[in-house]
C-alpha cells in the first residue's frame, strides 16, 4: 500500500484570479521579505473574493530560522485567518505550512510535523501556495524545510497534512525571477525529479511526475535562461518544477538533499545552488545501483546535452545554467570546508534522504563525495 | 526471568537446518524468543553498517509484537542501544518485567514476519500504519538510516515462524 497526494494545481495563464472564485473571507498572505517592495502583495490581495480582509505576513527571510515562526504565529493567531495564502518562493511556502500547522494546533511544536503523527489540521482554515520561483515544489509537496541557526542544522519536516489545498501555477508570477534564483531553483527541481525516479520508495505516479518534469524542464531552460520574459518556456519550466515536487513527495528525496542540506546549513549556500552542484557526484555515486532507471532518465534529456552517462547529461545542462561546478567554484573556502568536514558528513549522515537513496551509504562514502566535489573532475 | 519464554530450536525438521553440522552452533530461531533476542542482538553488534549509522543514539528500544491470528500473546523485544551497539536485549511476554523504553515500535505479528522477510519498509510500515511508533519524534527523525540498519540486521538471523 502506498499513496499519490496532490493539492488541486490551477495552471496556466491568469491562474491567480482562481483565487476569486474561493470562499476567503480572511486571509493571511506569507510572503517573501524581498517581495515585499514589489507589486506581488497587491496582485494576491487583488484577485481575493470582494470583501475579503487580508494580513500581510511579509518579512519572511530566506530559509527561515525557527526563531521566526514566534513573532509571525502571534501575527496570524491576532487575525484569525480561514485561508493562508503563501505567495512567495518556498522559504514563504514552507513557512506558511509550519504557520497553519501551528495555527490549526497551538499544542504542537514545530517537530510535531512529522508524517508520523496525526495533526487534525483544518479545523479553522486552509493553505494556497502561490509560487514565484520554479524550483522548490514545495506548492506540491507535504515537507517543509526549517534552519536551525544555532546548530546550523535544517530540520526537514513533513506531514501529508501540511500539503497545500491548493497550489497556483502562474507563470506571469515567475518572469521576473532574477537570473541567479532562475538557475538554483531550476537546478533543485532537476535535482528532485531525478532523486524521486532512484528513491528506493518511486512508484508508477512519481515516475510518470519525475520523467515529465525532467522532459519539460530540460527542453526550455536554456529558453528561460536566453529570454527571461518570455511566458511560454517560463510557464514550462514552472509546471515542471512543480511536478518535480510532485514526485520527491511522494517517493522521498536522496543523498543529493542529504548532503545538499548538510552543505548549504554549514556554508550558508542557497538550497538550490548546493544541490544543484552536488547532483552529478551523487548520481556517479548511485549509478550502480539503478543503471536502467538511470539510462531511461538520460534518455529524456535534449541530444544536444545528452552524455553517455546520466551524470554527464547533467553536468552538461546545469552547466549551460552556470550551476557550479565544485563546491570551491561555489565560494567555499578549502580550509574552512576540511574543518567542517566532520559536521559535514555528521549532518548529512541525519538527514531522511539517507533511507529512500537508491544506493547504501556510510559516514565514508559521504565524506568521499563531499571531498571529490570539492574540485570537481 | 519471568515470562520469559524459549525458542524451539531442537532437531525438528526446518529448511535451515540443511547443511548444518550436529557440533555447530545453532543459530537458527523462532521469532519471537529469547533465543531469537540473543541473536538478534549478537547480529547488531556486528553490524558495522548499524554502528556508523547509530554512533550517536543513546536510548532503549522495544520490539511490540502483537497478538494475531498467527500468535496468542503479546511478546517484547527491549534493546538498550548505546552509541552504535545493543549493551542488553531481553525477551517477555509480559511488558512490565521490562524496563521502560524510550521508544516503542509495535505492530501485529504478520507484519513482523513481512518486515523480518523484507516485504515492509520499516518506514513506509510506519507511514502506512502498519507499525506504530510512540516516543520523541524530533530525535528519531536524525537516524532514519539506524533504523533501517537495525531491520536489515533482522534479515541476518535464521528465522523461523
Ligand atoms: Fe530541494
Amino acid at each position: 500500500m502506498w499513496f499519490f497526494r496532490s493539492p488541486q494545481v490551477v495552471f496556466g495563464d491568469e491562474a491567480l484570479s482562481y483565487l476569486s472564485s474561493l470562499p476567503i473571507r480572511r486571509a493571511a498572505i506569507i510572503t517573501d521579505r524581498y517581495l515585499l517592495g514589489t507589486e506581488l502583495p497587491e496582485r494576491v490581495r487583488g484577485a481575493l473574493p470582494e470583501g475579503a480582509e487580508s494580513l500581510a505576513v511579509g518579512d519572511v527571510s530566506a530559509e527561515p530560522p525557527l526563531s521566526e515562526m514566534t513573532a509571525h504565529l502571534e501575527k496570524v493567531r491576532g487575525f484569525s485567518p480561514d485561508w493562508f495564502v503563501a505567495a512567495g518562493g518556498g522559504s514563504s511556502i514552507d513557512t506558511a505550512k509550519i504557520l497553519f500547522a501551528l495555527y490549526e494546533r497551538p499544542d504542537l511544536t514545530v517537530y510535531d510535523i512529522t508524517p508520523l503523527v496525526q495533526l487534525g489540521l483544518r479545523t479553522k482554515s486552509r493553505l494556497i501556495a502561490v509560487p514565484t520561483t520554479s524550483g522548490t515544489g514545495s506548492e506540491c509537496t507535504w515537507a517543509a524545510v526549517l534552519s536551525e541557526e544555532n546548530e546550523k542544522r535544517k530540520h526537514e519536516l513533513a506531514s501529508p497534512e501540511i500539503l497545500p489545498d491548493y497550489a497556483i501555477l502562474d507563470p506571469s508570477l515567475v518572469v521576473s525571477l532574477p537570473p541567479e534564483q532562475t538557475r538554483n531553483t531550476a537546478a533543485d527541481a532537476v535535482a528532485h525529479a531525478v532523486e524521486a525516479y532512484g528513491s528506493t520508495w518511486h512508484n508508477p505516479f512519481s515516475d510518470a511526475m519525475a520523467e515529465k518534469a525532467l522532459e519539460l524542464i530540460s527542453e526550455n531552460i536554456e529558453g528561460v535562461m536566453r529570454d527571461p520574459g518570455g511566458l511560454g518556456p517560463r510557464g514550462q519550466v514552472h509546471i515542471g518544477a512543480s511536478m518535480a515536487g510532485l514526485s520527491f513527495s511522494n517517493s522521498q528525496i536522496g543523498l543529493v538533499h542529504a548532503l545538499g542540506h548538510s552543505l548549504g546549513a554549514t556554508f550558508k549556500l542557497p538550497h538550490g545552488k548546493a544541490v544543484g552542484l552536488l547532483l552529478p557526484y551523487v548520481v556517479d555515486f548511485n549509478y550502480d545501483a539503478c543503471p536502467e532507471r538511470y539510462d531511461r532518465l538520460n534518455l529524456l534529456i535534449p541530444p544536444k546535452y545528452r552524455g553517455r552517462r546520466l551524470s554527464d547529461s547533467l553536468r552538461s545542462l546545469l552547466g549551460m545554467m552556470g550551476v557550479a561546478r565544485s563546491v570551491r567554484d561555489a565560494g567555499v573556502e578549502e580550509s574552512a570546508y576540511a574543518s567542517s568536514m566532520d559536521t559535514l558528513v555528521t549532518l548529512a549522515s541525519e538527514s531522511t534522504g539517507m533511507v529512500t537513496n537508491p544506493k547504501d551509504s556510510g559516514s565514508e562514502d559521504l565524506r568521499n563525495i563531499f571531498i571529490k566535489a570539492f574540485d570537481g573532475d | 526471568m519471568a515470562g520469559a519464554r524459549t525458542a524451539r530450536v531442537g532437531p525438528r525438521a526446518s529448511p535451515f537446518m540443511i547443511g548444518v553440522r550436529s557440533d555447530a552452533p545453532v543459530e537458527m530461531a523462532r521469532f519471537p524468543s529469547e533465543e531469537w533476542t540473543k541473536l538478534y542482538a549478537e547480529k547488531l553488534n556486528a553490524n558495522k553498517s548499524y554502528e556508523d549509522a547509530g554512533k550517536n543514539w543513546e536510548g532503549a528500544i522495544t520490539f511490540v509484537v502483537q497478538k494475531d491470528s498467527a500468535l496468542d500473546k503479546d511478546a517484547f523485544i527491549y534493546l538498550d542501544l548505546y552509541h552504535g551497539k545493543c549493551r542488553d536485549a531481553k525477551f517477555s511476554l509480559t511488558e512490565s518485567d521490562l524496563p521502560t523504553p524510550e521508544y516503542k515500535y509495535a505492530g501485529p505479528y504478520g507484519n513482523w514476519r513481512k518486515l523480518i522477510n523484507k516485504e515492509i519498509d520499516p518506514i513506509q510500515g510506519l507511514l502506512t500504519g502498519k507499525f506504530k511508533l510512540q516516543g520523541s519524534m524530533m530525535k528519531i527523525m536524525r537516524f532514519t538510516k539506524a533504523a533501517k540498519e537495525m531491520v536489515n540486521t533482522t534479515a541476518s538471523v535464521q528465522t523461523e515462524f
